[in-house]
C-alpha cells in the first residue's frame, strides 16, 4: 500500500516536468536526429524523402558551412587563450593585492552583468570609424582601422569584445578557488625556502589544474556557441566573415526553413560540445 | 605580516591593477557619460577627456532618456519582459523544485535512470533543438504569443539536479512530523520545503531572470509583433533605427542594464557563490 | 480487548538478508507507559516506525484501539510523535510549531490559540513563545517537540529517543518532566531509548529487544529481579551483573580459577540434576565487604585485591579479578578501600543468577 502511493506521489510531482521535458527535449532530440537524415523543407513537407547520409555529406561540402566552421574555430582560438589565461592572471593579481581587492572584483565583473545585445550594441560604437576608439588609436599615431567593418578585422574585433565581456566570470571563478587553497601550504612552502615563483608553479597551479581544465573547456564550448554578437553586429559579414556554425544553423533552419540540413549542422555541433563535455570530465575525474 | 620589500611590490601591483581597471571599463564609462549629451557634444567630446565625462547636469540632462521613454515602445518591452520572468520564476520553482524534491526524496520506478538522464541532459547543447523548437511552436500557431515564448523555457535539467541536491539534505523526520500534523504533500512542498530551502529557491530565480532579461535568441524567433518584444529584442529594433541617435542608443543600452545591476548588487552574494560554485562542482 | 495489540509482526527490508524485527507479539494496555529498550540496531525504532505507519509492516497484524491499522496511514492513526532530533519546523515560531497540527485539523483558531497556550503553559516554554527553534536551547526544543504532540489530544504518544540529543543533567530533568506529563495527561506512551536508566526510571513496562527479537517485557523490577537470560540480566543495571565461568556439582560451585563456593540451600535444589558448566551472575551490590553484617558462613568469604576504583560521592565500585573475571562490587560510601587494598567479600547466596552455558537462558 505504502509503495503504490509513494509511486504515485512520485509520477505526480515528477510529472509535470517529465511532460515538459518530453515535449521540448526528447522529443526535439529524436526529431532533429531523425530529420538529419532526410531533406526535410518546411515550407514543403510533403515533398519529404529519406536521403541518408547525404546531409552529412553535402555540408562538408558546402563552402559556407565550412566556412562558419573555420569562423568558429577562429572565434575559440582567440577567445579561450586571452580569456582563459587573462580571467587566470587577473585572479592571480586580485588575489595578491591587499588594497581596493572589492573594487577590482567588481570592475571586471561588470561587463559580465551586460547582456549580449548590450555588449555587442555599445562596441559597434566603439568600433565605428569615427568613434572613441579609433580616436584614441589617432592621439598615439595609428591611423583609423576599419574594424568590423572589414573581413579581415571583424572577427578578431568581436573575439577581443566577447574577452572583454566575458573574463571577469572565470576571474571570479579562478579567484574561487585560490580562496579555497589551504594557506597552510603556503607557509610549508616558505618554510621550505621557495621563492614566489616556485610556490605558484608548486603550490598555484597543481591546485588549480582541476579548475583550469573546467574553466578553459567552458571558455571553449561558449566561444562555440558564438552568435548573438555577429548577428547583431555584423550580420554574418563582411563577407560571412564573422558566420558562425549556430548562425548558419539559426539561418538554415528558420530562414531558409531547410529543417532537414539545419539538423545535420546541429547534430555536428552537438557532438563537438558534447565531446568537449566529456574530455572535461574525463579530465577531472581523478579528483 | 608583509615585509618592506613585499609592501613596495603589492604597491606596484595594485597601481598595475588601477591602470588596467581604467582602461577595462573605459567603454562602459564612456556609454554613461554620453548618454547624457546630443549627438554633437558626443562627437566633439570625442577627442578630449571630456569624452568620459557627463555634462553637468541642467536642461535636457536626460534628454536621450526621455525622448527614448516617450517616443518608443520602450518601458512596454521592459515590463514585458519582467512580467515573463516573473511568470517564469513562479513556473520554473514548482516545475523544476517539485521534479526535484521527487527525485531527491520520493521512492518511485527508475528514479536513479532519471537522476543519471537529468545530468546527462545538461551537456546537450540547446542551440542543437531551436530549430526544432521553433518548427514546434511555429506547428501549433503558438508563434508570436507568450505561452509559446514561455513553454519551452519552464522545465530546466540543471535546475531539477540543483534542487535535488539541496533537498537530499533536508531531514526526513520532519516530512514525518507534518505527516502525523494533516500535512499533504503538497501543502508540505509549499509551506515547509521551499521556505527551509529559501537559498536555492533565490538563486534559481535570480538566474532564471537574469536568464530571461539577457536571453535573445528565442524571443527573437517567437516575437514578431511589436507590443510582446522583450527589452533586449526591443533595444535591437530601437537602436536599428536610423532616426536613433548615437546618445539615445547609449540611453537605451544603459536602461537595459540597470534591472540587472539592481539584481546583481541585491543578490550578489547567491550569484558569485552560484558562480564559484559550478567551478568547484565541476573541477 | 486491550488498547494496543501487535500480532506476530515481522519487518524484513527489502534486499536485507534476515529481519529487523522478528514475531513481536505485545499487548498494550490504556495510560500504560512502554519503553521498548535495547543495543542499536535491535529493532525497537524500527518497529515504533511500523506503529507510526512510517514503515510498512512485512507481515503480522497491530491494532490500535480495536481496529486494525497494517494499512491506515499515519495521519489516521491517531498518534503524536516525538522525535530524536526534534523534527521542528524550522522557519515557524514555537506558537506556530505548536499549533500547526491543530489548524490543519481545521480546528477553530480561538480554540488552537486555547490550546497552544496551555501547551506553552503547562511546558514553561512562555518566554521563547514567538522564537524560532534555531533560537532554542536543546531542551527547549525537546519542549516544544513535546507541546506539539501533547496539543493534538491523541490517544498514542510515540516517542522516539527522545533525550538522546540533551546533556546528561538536562536528560535527568526532562526525563522527570515526560513522566510527570504522562501522570497528568495518562496518554498511552511506547518510548524508544538505548538508555536502561531513562527506562527503569519512566516506564510502568519495559521491553526489551535483541537482534529483532522480544528478550523478556515486564515491570522494571522484574526485569532487574529476575532477568529471563544473560542478555537481559547484563542490560539492565548499572554497573553490569557480574559473569562467571562455573562448574556446579552437588551443592557446590567451582570457579575457572579454582576457587569453590557454596550453594544456597534454594539455588541447588533449582540446580539440582544440571551438574556442569554453566554461567553464574551476581550484581555488584550483591557482592557484601566483610564489615557487613551478614549471615555468610566464614569459609565461603572470599579474598581479592582491588585493582582500581570509581568514586560515586554516595556509593564506590571497587573492581577486582575474581574467578577469572573482573568484577565490580558496589559499597556503600563509608567502605572505602584504595587500590593495592586486599578485601574480604561474600556473594550473597539468594542473589545469584543462573544461565545455561550455551543458550544464556536462566535456569
Amino acid at each position: 500500500m505504502k509503495k503504490r502511493s509513494s509511486t504515485l506521489l512520485g509520477m505526480a510531482f515528477f510529472g509535470p516536468a517529465l511532460v515538459l521535458l518530453t515535449i521540448f527535449l526528447f522529443v526535439p532530440m529524436a526529431l532533429t536526429l531523425a530529420f538529419s537524415f532526410t531533406d526535410y523543407f518546411a515550407l514543403n513537407p510533403d515533398l519529404t524523402h529519406f536521403v541518408g547520409l547525404e546531409n552529412y555529406i553535402k555540408i562538408f561540402k558546402d563552402d559556407l558551412f565550412v566556412r562558419s566552421f573555420v569562423n568558429t574555430v577562429c572565434f575559440v582560438l582567440i577567445i579561450l587563450p586571452c580569456q582563459g589565461i587573462g580571467a587566470l592572471g587577473l585572479a592571480l593579481l586580485i588575489n595578491k593585492v591587499t588594497h581596493c581587492k572589492k573594487y577590482f572584483k567588481v570592475a571586471f565583473f561588470v561587463p559580465v552583468v551586460m547582456s549580449l545585445a548590450v555588449v555587442s550594441t555599445l562596441w559597434m560604437q566603439i568600433y565605428s570609424p569615427e568613434g572613441i576608439l579609433n580616436t584614441l588609436l589617432g592621439n598615439l599615431g595609428i591611423s583609423a582601422q576599419p574594424f568590423i567593418h572589414s573581413a579581415k578585422q571583424a572577427l578578431p574585433s568581436i573575439a577581443i569584445m566577447s574577452v572583454w565581456q566575458g573574463v571577469g566570470y572565470q576571474m571570479i571563478i579562478f579567484l574561487g578557488g585560490l580562496q579555497a587553497i589551504n594557506p597552510g601550504l603556503y607557509e610549508a612552502a616558505e618554510m621550505d625556502h621557495a621563492s614566489e615563483w616556485q610556490k605558484f608553479k608548486d603550490i598555484t597551479l597543481p591546485e588549480l589544474k582541476p579548475l583550469c581544465v573546467f574553466v578553459f573547456i567552458t571558455v571553449t564550448i561558449g566561444a562555440f556557441r558564438m552568435i548573438v554578437q555577429p548577428m547583431v553586429m555584423t550580420g554574418g559579414g563582411p563577407s560571412h566573415s564573422t558566420y558562425t556554425m549556430v548562425y548558419n544553423i539559426y539561418e538554415t533552419g528558420t530562414v531558409n526553413w531547410e529543417i532537414g540540413l539545419a539538423s545535420t549542422m546541429a547534430i555536428v555541433f552537438a557532438i563537438f560540445v558534447m565531446a568537449l563535455t566529456i574530455i572535461q570530465s574525463i579530465l577531472t575525474r581523478d579528483r | 605580516m608583509l615585509t618592506k620589500k613585499q609592501k613596495g611590490i603589492n604597491w606596484i601591483l595594485t597601481a598595475i591593477l588601477l591602470v588596467m581597471s581604467l582602461f577595462f571599463l573605459f567603454p562602459v564609462v564612456w556609454m554613461l557619460a554620453n548618454s547624457f549629451k546630443p549627438d554633437a557634444a558626443i562627437t566633439a567630446d570625442m577627442n578630449t577627456a571630456a569624452a568620459f565625462i557627463p555634462p553637468m547636469p541642467g536642461g535636457g540632462f536626460f534628454e536621450n532618456y526621455i525622448s527614448i521613454l516617450t517616443n518608443t515602445n520602450f518601458l512596454r518591452y521592459m515590463a514585458n519582459t519582467l512580467f515573463y520572468a516573473a511568470i517564469l520564476i513562479v513556473c520554473g520553482v514548482v516545475v523544476n523544485g517539485l521534479a526535484g524534491y521527487a527525485l531527491a526524496k520520493i521512492q518511485f520506478p527508475f528514479r536513479e535512470r532519471w537522476v543519471l538522464l537529468i545530468l546527462l541532459l545538461q551537456i546537450v547543447p540547446m542551440e542543437t533543438i531551436l530549430t526544432i523548437h521553433f518548427l514546434m511552436i511555429a506547428k501549433v500557431g503558438l508563434l508570436n504569443t507568450v505561452v509559446g515564448y514561455i513553454l519551452p523555457m519552464i522545465v530546466n535539467p540543471f535546475n531539477i539536479f540543483l534542487f535535488r541536491q539541496v533537498f537530499m539534505n533536508l531531514p526526513d523526520d520532519v516530512y514525518e512530523a507534518a505527516q502525523l500534523d494533516f500535512c499533504s504533500p503538497l501543502k508540505y512542498f509549499f509551506t515547509m520545503v521551499l521556505p527551509m530551502s529559501k537559498t536555492v529557491v533565490a538563486t534559481v530565480s535570480v538566474f532564471t531572470f537574469l536568464n530571461v532579461w539577457n536571453d535573445y535568441l528565442w524571443p527573437s524567433l517567437v516575437f514578431t509583433s511589436s507590443n510582446l518584444l522583450t527589452a533586449q529584442i526591443g533595444l535591437n529594433s530601437i537602436t536599428s533605427n536610423e532616426n536613433t541617435t548615437m546618445g539615445q542608443t547609449l540611453a537605451v543600452i544603459t536602461m537595459v542594464t540597470i534591472p540587472v545591476i539592481i539584481i546583481y548588487s541585491l543578490f550578489s552574494k547567491q550569484i558569485v557563490e552560484g558562480v564559484t560554485s559550478t567551478g568547484s562542482k565541476e573541477g | 480487548m486491550s488498547f494496543m495489540e501487535f500480532k506476530n509482526i515481522c519487518k524484513k527490508y527489502e534486499n536485507a538478508e534476515r529481519n529487523s524485527v522478528t514475531d513481536f507479539n505485545l499487548t498494550i494496555e490504556e495510560k500504560e507507559f512502554i519503553a521498548f529498550v535495547g543495543p542499536s540496531g535491535c529493532g525497537k525504532s524500527t518497529t515504533l516506525r511500523m506503529v507510526a505507519g512510517f514503515e510498512e509492516i512485512t507481515s503480522g497484524d497491530l491494532f490500535i484501539d480495536g481496529k486494525r491499522v497494517n494499512e491506515t496511514a499515519p495521519k489516521d492513526r491517531g498518534i503524536a510523535m516525538v522525535f530524536q532530533n526534534y523534527a521542528l519546523y524550522p522557519h515557524m515560531t514555537v506558537e506556530k510549531n505548536i499549533g500547526y497540527g491543530l489548524r490543519n485539523m481545521k480546528i477553530p483558531e480561538a480554540e488552537v490559540k486555547k490550546k497552544v497556550d496551555w501547551a506553552i503553559r503547562i511546558l514553561g516554554l512562555e518566554e521563547f513563545r514567538t522564537r524560532k527553534p534555531k533560537n532554542l536551547s536543546g531542551g527547549q526544543r525537546q519542549r516544544v517537540a513535546l507541546g506539539r504532540a501533547i496539543v493534538k489530544n491523541q490517544k498514542l504518544f510515540l516517542m522516539d529517543e527522545p533525550l538522546s540529543n540533551l546533556d546528561a543533567k538536562l536528560r535527568v530533568s526532562m526525563r522527570n518532566e515526560i513522566s510527570k506529563l504522562h501522570r497528568e495527561l495518562g496518554t498511552t506512551t511506547i518510548y524508544v531509548t538505548h538508555d536502561q536508566v531513562e527506562a527503569m526510571t519512566m516506564a510502568d513496562r519495559i521491553v526489551i529487544m535483541k537482534d529483532g527479537v522480544i528478550q523478556q517485557a515486564g515491570a522494571p523490577m522484574e526485569l532487574y529481579e529476575n532477568p529471563v537470560n544473560k542478555f537481559v540480566a547484563g542490560f539492565i543495571g548499572s554497573p553490569q551483573m557480574n559473569f562467571y565461568q562455573v562448574s556446579v556439582s552437588g551443592n557446590e560451585m567451582t570457579f575457572s580459577d579454582g576457587r569453590k563456593i557454596r550453594l544456597s540451600m534454594e539455588a541447588a535444589a533449582r540446580l539440582k540434576g544440571r551438574d556442569g558448566q554453566m554461567i553464574m551472575g551476581i550484581r555488584g551490590e550483591d557482592i557484601k565487604l566483610d564489615s557487613d553484617s551478614c549471615n555468610a558462613h566464614e569459609p565461603d568469604q572470599q579474598k581479592a585485591v582491588v585493582e582500581n576504583t570509581e568514586i560515586m560521592g554516595n556509593e564506590n565500585n571497587l573492581y577486582f579479578t575474581f574467578g577469572g573475571s573482573l568484577t565490580v562490587a558496589r559499597v556503600s560510601k563509608d567502605e572505602v578501600s584504595r587500590i593495592g587494598d586486599e578485601i574480604r567479600f561474600v556473594f550473597l547466596p539468594e542473589k545469584m543468577h543462573f544461565f545455561d552455558k550455551n543458550t544464556e537462558e536462566r535456569i
